[in-house]
């Protein structure tokens, strides 16, 4: 008898902890996508070459928070995303999309620019 | 007055007014500089250094114009290039990483650096061969350390 109501103690004592976990598991995806939250590939900070020039030419980021930043090259040729400030140089094949590790920037504006085409006009990462 | 003299002086003159031409010999601070094995670190003390890194030797004739242009000139392209006191920089982005590593490689075998120039008036920055393939080990080693941990 006592082993009855120590058993059906523990079997509510489970459902009670085990339910809203499993809720939270199924419903926090949907919870997520309700938020509106995206893809980390889209929230990333993102530059684009197209037609010989940099979009956007100035790129507003928080200051005092590293960040990935994604080059994407839909040129036909391959450029070369320097930034000599930041220490940052990768090149980006055409049709190719690049992750670049960026570091937490002070207040300010750091140039860049596409180091293979002296003629593409320099962008700015503008950190506020 | 002799002809000697009078051919002289405007060229001593110009020479002087150079002189007041002058930029500031910097060595920032060092903050993240190249860890490497000694002899791969003592191959580029000695041929890239000057012109790759924050510590930079200033001698007497980096003073003078216009050599002093020429060289803060190579300088400054030098450490915008590749800084190796920003080594740590470069490691935090492993792309650019891979990039510099390439890069050293390419101009190691292609011998290019450092310029005739620099070499002239450094012997000792002519690397050797025992150099050149100890600098060469060391890029494919890092490289192939970059892809183990991409992996």
């Amino acid at each position: 008898m006592k082993l009855k109501s120590i058993l059906t103690l523990v079997r509510r004592r489970a459902r009670v902890t085990l339910l809203p976990a499993a809720l939270v598991l199924l419903l926090g995806p949907c919870a997520d996508r309700a938020e509106g939250a995206a893809p980390d590939s889209e929230t990333l900070p993102q530059i684009t070459v197209e037609h010989g020039r940099f979009e956007p030419s100035e790129l507003v980021v928080p200051a005092n928070t590293a960040f990935k930043l994604r080059v994407t090259n839909k040129d036909s040729a391959t450029i070369e995303f320097e930034s000599f400030e930041l220490h940052r140089e990768r090149a980006v094949e055409p049709g190719e999309t690049i992750t670049v590790f960026m570091p937490s920037l002070s207040p300010g504006s750091y140039k860049f620019v596409d180091d293979f085409h002296s003629d593409t006009p320099e962008g700015v990462i503008v950190a506020r | 007055m002799n002809r000697l003299a009078r051919c002289l002086l405007p060229i001593a003159t110009v020479v002087v007014a150079m002189q007041g031409v002058r930029s500031p010999q910097t060595n920032p601070p060092v903050e993240r500089d190249l860890v490497a094995p000694p002899d791969v670190k003592a191959a580029l003390r000695g041929a890239c250094y000057d012109c790759h890194s924050n510590q930079t030797a200033w001698p007497w004739y980096t003073a003078v114009a216009p050599a002093s242009w020429i060289i803060h000139r190579d300088v400054d392209v030098g450490r915008k290039r590749l800084n190796f006191s920003s080594w740590g920089d470069y490691a935090d982005d492993p792309g650019t990483l891979a990039r510099k590593l390439d890069e050293i490689a390419q101009s190691i075998a292609a011998g290019d650096m450092a310029p005739w120039y620099y070499r002239m008036l450094h012997p000792g920055a002519q690397l050797g061969d025992v150099q050149r393939r100890s600098l060469l080990a060391w890029v494919k080693q890092e490289r192939a350390a970059q892809t183990a941990f991409a992996h």
